[in-house]
């Protein structure tokens, strides 16, 4: 049973075209990205940051390297905003739609229903990562070599990796991405779990993430930072800081899994306690 | 099959459901009347667990919804008013969807289903392609995969053109007949009910204000329609020789039980009122019901 109740949360995800016109824009941004690292001046201020570390620009600036530069304004703004409209369907759209009513006059209890729709949702936010994560070192290698890469980020310095170590962090980041991706689904799907529309559940969610990002930023709330959700969301990056902070990184999966315990929690709570009407 | 005992819903400050106390007794094609807003989708959600009451008690064939869901809605099958499906899916994959919410149902038996509410050759098409008509075959055919032994039905021909109604007026009888379904339609269209059911249950802002059987409906007063040359006359006299109850509107009278509209044509003739025509008016489920209504205004 465990069985046909994800995979029918995964037919009506999968189903819907609204799920795949985010891995469309992906591609779109990512595409317009390589063209600009390729023809535009980004190469040569990559080149001269290179060389004043005294690094020959031919041997970092690589397919790992760009990877990871086109994946940064997409983690930032548009994996969140994805990830919020998926979530924030997910419980929200089937009220809406009536199918939620159809669903629950079935002998399936509420927190079944919503786990296997979370799961769903943790499935959705994994794969979208291992595509972004995919076509971003698939397009990057095109036009850039298989080489060492180096990372320059406020925080963490400049690093200059090998081949072998730069793409073992890339897959790391990768599955950290995919942990950021899941707590924003699990964020918007808390919300969906409350009597409202899916756009509302989507808006309170980028509203809690934009919030914690402002907070975050500013200095009186530097000794706090770490309170702060989308501080645990750099993790991502932070992750090929020279040598990796293993535990600084342990204790944020920690934070990032309670986290996404926690709005699933609240979010049953709340499903459980509602009326459903039509 | 259904037991609702002294059930109470409050949304907030409103009262919506409001000590109701109901039994549907298996085998029975039941009836539940009101008004909009009358309480009746709040009554049949707290019935499937999908509204919970704020006191009272559920069961449904035998089991408390609140407590044990599973149990209690194990051999329910239920249909809403413009019942809602994953579009972008197909017929047959939505049926696959939605009762393996159940229990697992062979394709054999979603085949057969697929079969008896005629949708067959469409159960592969996208269920946005289906007609208004299809959509509610494809409602029955979900609740009709887990052998439900109660049918709910809220409002099921809502939206239908007149020959859909009409099929579903006929399914309903057949499903009644062939399979032995108790079901309970909760509906506004008063000639359905009357041509379906064998007890209804009236609301009124979330109160139940009649419960009993159809025929028990029409039993209220005996209302005979009588055309002759003076009305205003003839009624005086039928009044003098206690033949009468009541009259109204210048055409109806109630006669005194035991009085035959024979005795009545005797006596108007022998007084010289010439009767053109004399006939029984059955009062319909319509007259009862708005009679019932205006009654519960006049009583607020």
């Amino acid at each position: 049973m465990f069985y046909r109740h994800f995979r029918n949360e995964l037919w009506k995800l999968f189903g819907k075209k609204r799920t795949y016109i985010g891995f469309g824009a992906f591609i779109l941004v990512q595409t317009g990205m390589l063209l600009m690292l390729r023809f535009g001046r980004v190469r040569a201020d990559m080149e001269r940051t290179l060389a004043g570390n005294g690094y020959l620009a031919q041997e970092y600036i690589s397919a790992l390297t760009v990877a990871v530069i086109m994946l940064i304004p997409q983690v930032a703004l548009l994996m969140p905003l994805y990830a919020a409209l998926v979530g924030g369907d997910l419980v929200a759209k089937e009220a809406e739609e009536g199918t939620l009513r159809m669903i629950l006059s079935r002998p399936i209890s509420r927190f079944r229903l919503l786990l296997m729709k979370w799961l769903a949702g943790v499935v959705f936010a994994a794969l979208l990562v291992l595509v972004l994560g995919g076509t971003a070192l698939g397009l990057a290698r095109i036009w850039f070599p298989w080489k060492g890469m180096f990372v320059s980020w406020p925080g963490i310095g400049f690093n200059v990796l090998s081949v072998g170590t730069g793409f073992k962090l890339f897959l790391w980041s990768l599955t950290f991405m995919a942990v950021n991706a899941s707590v924003t689904v699990g964020l918007a799907f808390m919300f969906s779990c409350f009597n409202m529309k899916p756009a509302a559940a989507t808006i309170l969610a980028l509203s809690v993430l934009f919030v914690s990002i402002v907070l975050e930023n500013i200095p009186f709330f530097e000794s706090y930072k770490e309170w702060f959700p989308t501080y645990h969301f750099h993790t991502w990056i932070r992750i090929y800081s020279q040598p990796t902070p293993w535990d600084a990184v342990g204790q944020t999966l920690c934070i990032l899994l309670a986290l996404n315990l926690t709005t699933f929690l609240v979010g049953a709570a709340a499903f459980q306690a509602r009326d459903i009407k039509s | 099959m259904i037991h609702l005992q002294n059930l109470y819903k409050k949304f907030g400050s409103r009262l919506a459901v409001e000590d109701l106390t109901l039994h549907v007794p298996a085998g029975e094609i039941y009836g539940l009347l009101g008004h909009n807003g009358a309480g009746k989708s709040t009554a049949i959600g707290m019935m499937l667990g999908q509204v919970w009451p704020t006191s009272g008690k559920v069961r449904i064939c035998g089991h408390d919804v609140t407590a044990h869901r599973r149990q209690a809605l194990q051999k329910v099958g239920a249909i809403f008013e413009s019942p809602a499906f994953y579009d972008y899916l197909s017929g047959w994959r939505n049926l696959e969807i939605l009762s393996s919410y159940t229990a697992p149902t062979p394709r054999r038996r979603i085949q057969e289903v697929i079969a008896w509410v005629g949708l067959s050759g469409r159960e592969d098409s996208k269920v946005r392609t289906y007609s208004h008509g299809m959509r509610a075959r494809l409602a029955l055919a979900q609740a009709l995969l887990p052998h439900p032994e109660l049918l709910i039905l809220d409002e099921p021909s809502d939206g239908l053109d007149p020959e859909g109604i009409h099929e579903v007026r006929q399914t309903i009888l057949r499903l009644h007949r062939e399979l032995g379904l108790t079901i309970l339609l909760s509906s506004h269209l008063l000639n359905e009910v009357e041509q379906l059911c064998s007890r209804i249950a009236v609301l009124n802002q979330g109160r139940m204000v009649f419960e009993g059987t159809l025929a028990a409906t029409k039993q209220h007063e005996h209302w005979v329609r009588l055309k002759v040359g003076d009305f205003t006359l003839a009624a005086s006299q039928l009044r003098e020789a206690q033949f009468i109850q009541d009259e109204r509107e210048g055409k109806f009278i109630a006669l005194q039980p035991g009085v035959g509209t024979d005795q009545v044509v005797k006596l108007l003739v022998e007084r010289g009122i010439p009767v053109y025509e004399i006939t029984s008016e059955e009062e319909t489920l319509e007259d009862f019901y708005l009679r019932l209504m205006n009654g519960q205004r006049e009583v607020n």
